[in-house]
């Protein structure tokens, strides 16, 4: 820090600011519908809800529909493609914030998953410059192997992360789709 | 249904930020820094410690002329941590104190590594042990122990 390094240059300079810690630490019980969620991570599955009224398939699953204002349960589990494409995305330039890990520019994407559906949003990518990523290109996921995998840090409302069990999604090779089809598009 | 193990999930919230000092305060911190502990004195010669920028007792402003108080004090009241947590300044059983430096009037909160509870007593003599790198903050102190172990 620029204070430390200006101390650093004159020891003997009076002491003019106290640095402290806004710290605070708390733990959250996770509901069931996301133990569920967590422990299919561990297993290398994807899953989701399906409306039993309206169809649409939540990614993760929620335990409800809110569009229907109904309940979701286990009978409406359905798992989920580890394929999709793109329907959205952000480049993030990193600042050098304190506990900033990233230094270099990097892309957060929206993923429409093939059948049966559910969308995932903040996913990472992998094996591609960050200016090649586009709207309508097909992904796949990339798994951590069984026994680097660790979900401690999906909460109750961390919706749509699979951080610690897919480390990110890579470009199929397959020809992108119409990206006309995605603009607007809301899930 | 079988009891299903009970998941919890640990949310750390962490950011830094510095605090201006001023003038008075910026001395105090200085003289951590350089082993001596500083109060200031009021109109009525009262010397505070740590040092305030007013008189508590009138409001009146003070001289921002600090004195050397100290290293000794006298306990004045204290409270056992049997079970210190990660951000208390140690990591094993201590107290918290107000310690009255000698030359001064009011107490200051500390540590004090006793070892043992029965160790702790009002009226026990203190003395700080220095941390030997020093940056100019108040766990510059360590902590103080009492004064027939030394410091």
């Amino acid at each position: 820090m620029a204070d430390a390094e200006a101390e650093a240059v004159d020891p003997n300079a009076p002491v003019t600011g106290m640095d402290y810690f806004m710290h605070l630490e708390y733990h959250e019980v996770l509901c069931p519908v996301v133990r569920r969620y967590t422990a299919a991570l561990m297993d290398g599955k994807l899953i989701g809800h399906r409306c039993p009224k309206c169809g649409l398939v939540y990614a993760p699953p929620r335990g409800y529909c809110p569009i229907d204002v109904i309940e979701t349960s286990d009978a409406d589990e359905v798992e989920l493609s580890n394929r999709g494409v793109v329907t959205n995305y952000t480049v993030v330039t990193p600042v050098q914030y304190y506990g900033q890990e990233k230094t270099e520019p990097f892309a957060k994407i929206s993923i429409q998953l093939d059948e049966p559906g559910g969308s995932l949003n903040l996913q990472d990518t992998i094996d591609i410059p960050v200016e090649e990523v586009r709207v309508g290109m097909r992904v796949e996921a990339v798994w951590a192997p069984p026994g680097e995998r660790n979900v401690d840090e999906i909460g109750n409302r961390t919706f749509g992360s699979a951080e610690g069990a897919i480390r990110g999604w890579r470009p199929t090779g397959e020809p992108d789709l119409p990206k006309e089809q995605f603009v607007n598009a809301g899930y | 249904m079988a009891a299903e193990k009970v998941r919890t999930t640990t949310h750390t919230i962490e950011f830094p930020y510095t605090r201006t000092l001023g003038p008075i305060l910026s001395g105090f911190l200085t003289g951590m820094r350089e082993g001596r502990i500083l109060g200031i004195t009021t109109g009525a010669g009262k010397v505070i410690c740590p040092p305030t920028e007013w008189d508590p007792w009138t409001g009146d402003a003070v001289e921002p002329t600090l004195t050397e108080v100290g290293p000794g004090g006298t306990v004045e009241t204290w409270a056992w941590v049997e079970t210190p947590t990660p951000k208390h300044p140690l990591d094993r059983p201590f107290a918290f104190a107000l310690i009255k430096l000698d030359g001064a009037d009011t107490a200051m909160l500390h540590a004090v590594d006793a070892g043992d509870m029965s160790a702790m007593q009002t009226g026990m003599r203190v003395t700080p042990r220095w941390k030997p790198e020093r940056i100019g903050h108040i766990t510059d102190i360590e902590a103080f122990v009492p004064e027939a172990k030394g410091g």
